[in-house]
């Protein structure tokens, strides 16, 4: 699909200067871990891709197929046994469309790191790392409500927060934060009235309809 | 025409007596959402007192109560929820909606939230504010007394 | 969209998503072989959305077997709006009042998390005056999020005073909102690169009287509650979850520490000047209701001693509340009303706002009064997020809920989801 660049409205942008470089008042020592990522190229060679540090936070990128091994690597070996966050991203335009981070907690070490896969639009499924951490089970499914990620192997692959009836995936790019007219039915306005289609033109133009209509 | 009457009687209408009645025992049914509801609590609560107007009684069977507060912003996915309960309260019945969300959707205007509970419920009385001061509830209950006493179940002058 | 009308109904309540829901709840632990007596009957019962003691819009879908509870599903969003979505068409400053509604128990961690993560996107260092009062504000936000908690709960398993005991304190928490913040429950008091407004004479001396008023009370409830034998019988062994499962459902906040995981983002990663304060993290063993209880209410009497020690600082520490850079900050009001600098830099904030490095993407955690609340933010130059992922703690404790609940009896459903202390806000986002 051929993608347009996204126009913003204002561009007061500057480009990262050096003095962005600088250290970061907020950058913490626990979400730095050498160790851990040299071991983990050590041990995976090329499926790790690129290793990235901004206020001192350690972002792996991995290859998607060892995502699960990567993350029972690090539990086993650096205690890792804690998972702290899972989403996805929208990278919209970009060559590899979708993310999905892992933010992992290693309580007795004191560090963090975080774990990102990436993925085509046209086959955005991972391995799902529910075996390693059973606290991703809610975190995946949500992943999948908001970007239609797949998960290999989730047990209850369900929608987390809008109803099975949607048909879309709201915080992908392409769909509108007001949501599109007709997807999701609202009740009826009477006892015995049919349920209601498009919410909007009643929600922001006309006047909503009377239950009752008033006596003269 | 006039009665003798002896002392300890007055005459009225039946509306006025109902009415009375109903307007000072109002029971709430929450539909505590979000925020609005926290609030909705301190309006039951010891500072604002909502006894003092005979609705103390939270009642959260809808079968039993006879004014519906709707406190917080109101999604799709609830709204059903929202119109089978009231659906399931005895007529006659009010509904308040309480803060700017359930009124017109207020500051969320995303895909999740209806854009005011008034898009399925008939709604009597609104409460702006994000979230309304317990006092503004209290405002709001008494304007729905001052509907209930003007009702009239019986038509005047003919009128159908 | 077909309309199935059965048993007279007019409308269906979201017909393909009780059917996956309730598909899910049969085929759930299908090892369990479906006995053949008779007398053994199995019943379905779907608790909420609409529950007074769900807390919110919490839904959960039981199998029971008798009165135990064989499986459950636990279904959440019926409070999802997509504020992931709105912030990615807002400015960081304005988005900061929808974290209010959040976690709407305790809005001033929310804002303040916010607040963080951004300075931390963009490089800002805020004024320690500043970081003084928001330490302060965000342990009096905790103690009137537990007091909450501590109401409801109590309510829950049946009694009504402590509900209002607390609310009388949380009165007295709101009236010292309303005067530092302007707002007595959404307060939108943190900005980026500081606070908003400085603590007035009247708002140390409202927190000066609330501190010992509250201390002597809450000693006056403890023993009440903690030698109560009905309290005690309905929480102590009820709901426990041992630390490996905790750490393996990922827990967080006060519901872990009750596992016996002493694991508190303050002392993790000190944020704040939380690295300057003198304070304990409450662990207990038990991994029960009653230690989850027990767990937040010496996490009050720990918040009382990091206020009274914020106070004891701020009376010395004077210095501004807000960096005084107009490319990261609003500019005093003074400044706006009277130069017009002030002026252009306020509309500039106002229009766009902070604008991080393109590219630039950090996770900021805090401990809330509910666990571990952390904004995960990818910048794209300008002045809105490209991409704003909440790690809510409400959410991942509810996780837990459904191992928790079965093997459990019905009737202490409600307990076990007041112990857990989830705010439908948050987790539903």
């Amino acid at each position: 699909m051929a993608h347009r660049t996204l126009d913003f409205l204002f561009s007061p942008v500057d480009p990262p200067k050096p003095s962005a470089e600088r250290k970061n008042p907020l950058a913490k020592d626990s979400t730095f871990d050498a160790d851990a990522v040299t071991a983990l190229q050590d041990e995976f060679g090329e499926r790790i891709g690129d290793v990235t540090l901004y206020a001192n936070e350690h972002t792996v990128y991995v290859d998607r197929e060892s995502i699960v091994d990567v993350c029972t690597f690090l539990k086993d070996r650096f205690g890792y046994v804690y998972l702290s966050d899972l989403g996805g991203i929208d990278r919209f335009t970009e060559e590899q469309r979708f993310e999905v981070l892992y933010n992992l907690i290693a309580m007795e070490r004191g560090k963090r790191i975080r774990l990102k896969v990436r993925l085509d639009e046209e086959d955005p499924v991972v391995p799902s790392v529910y075996e390693v951490y059973p606290a991703a089970g809610w975190n995946e499914r949500e992943c999948w409500d908001m970007f239609g990620i797949r998960f290999d192997g989730h047990p209850d692959l369900r929608r987390m927060f809008m109803p099975e009836d949607f048909e879309h995936f709201p915080l992908r790019k392409e769909f509108p934060s007001l949501g599109i007219p007709g997807s999701l039915p609202l009740p009826s306005q009477t006892d015995d009235g049919e349920i209601v289609e498009d919410p909007y033109p009643a929600a922001h133009g006309s006047k909503p309809l009377r239950r009752t209509p008033f006596p003269e | 025409m006039s009665l003798d009457l002896k002392e300890g009687f007055l005459t009225t209408t039946l509306d006025t007596v109902v009415n009375w009645a109903r307007s000072n025992a109002v029971w709430p049914m929450p539909m505590g959402l979000a925020c609005c509801a926290i609030e909705m609590m301190a309006f039951a609560g010891p500072k604002a007192d909502a006894s003092r107007f005979g609705s103390e009684v939270f009642r959260f069977s809808p079968r039993q109560s006879d004014l519906m507060i709707v406190a917080g912003w109101v999604s799709y996915k609830m709204a059903h929820a929202i119109r089978r309960i009231w659906d399931q309260m005895p007529d006659p019945k009010w509904c308040i909606a309480m803060g700017a969300c359930a009124s017109t959707g207020g500051m969320h205007r995303c895909y999740g939230v209806v854009q005011g509970v008034d898009n399925f419920l008939p709604v009597d009385v609104y409460i702006p504010g994000c979230p309304p001061r317990p006092e503004a509830v209290l405002h709001a209950l008494m304007d729905i007394q001052e509907k209930i006493r003007n009702e009239h179940t019986v038509a005047i002058d003919g009128a159908v | 969209m077909e309309v199935r009308t059965d048993q007279n109904e007019v409308f269906s309540f979201w017909p393909i998503h009780n059917e996956r829901l309730f598909a899910r709840l049969e085929s759930k632990h299908l090892h369990v072989e479906p006995s053949t007596d008779p007398l053994e009957a199995e019943m379905s019962l779907n608790l909420g959305p609409q529950h007074p003691a769900t807390h919110g819009v919490l839904r959960c879908a039981l199998k029971l077997d008798g009165e135990n509870i064989k499986s459950c599903v636990i279904d959440i969003g019926y409070l999802h709006r997509g504020i992931e979505k709105l912030a990615e068409n807002k400015t960081y400053q304005e988005f900061m009042p929808y974290t209010d509604r959040m976690d709407y128990l305790a809005p001033y961690s929310n804002n303040v998390a916010f607040c963080l993560a951004v300075e931390k996107l963009a490089g800002i260092e805020v004024p320690l005056r500043a970081q003084y009062i928001r330490t302060l504000m965000s342990e009096l936000s905790r103690i009137s999020s537990h007091l909450l908690w501590m109401g409801t709960m109590v309510m829950d398993s049946g009694a009504l005073s402590v509900f209002l005991w607390t609310f009388k304190y949380r009165e007295l928490l709101y009236s010292i909102f309303d005067e530092v913040a302007g707002a007595r429950f959404t307060v939108s008091h943190s900005r980026i690169g500081g606070i908003a407004g400085d603590l007035s004479q009247r708002g140390v001396d409202m927190i000066e009287d609330f501190l010992p008023k509250f201390t002597e009370e809450l000693d006056e409830w403890m023993p009440f509650l903690n030698r109560n034998r009905i309290w005690v019988d309905r929480n102590r062994g009820v709901g426990v979850i041992t630390k490996e499962e905790a750490l393996a459902i990922g827990m967080t906040g006060p519901n872990l520490r009750a596992s016996g995981v002493k694991f508190d983002i303050r002392r993790f990663e000190p944020y704040m000047v939380y690295d300057r304060l003198d304070f304990d993290i409450p662990t207990r063993e038990e991994g029960d209701s009653f230690a989850r209880y027990l767990v937040r209410q010496d996490e009050m009497k720990e918040s009382v001693r990091i206020v009274r020690q914020c106070l004891d600082t701020l009376a010395t520490l004077q210095g501004p509340i807000r960096v005084d850079n107009a490319k990261h900050a609003y500019p005093s009001k003074n400044e706006v009303y009277y130069s017009m600098e002030g002026m252009i830099h306020d509309f500039v904030m106002t229009d766009t706002g902070v604008c991080p490095p393109k590219g630039a993407e950090v996770y900021h955690a805090t401990e809330a009064p509910k666990g571990e609340l952390g904004f995960f933010l990818i910048s794209d130059g300008t002045g809105s997020p490209w991409r704003m992922h909440i790690n809510s703690p409400s959410f991942t404790n509810l996780q837990a809920l459904e191992n928790m609940l079965e093997g459990c009896m019905i009737a202490d459903t409600v307990i076990i989801i007041g112990s857990l202390d989830p705010v439908m806000g948050e987790a539903d986002k």
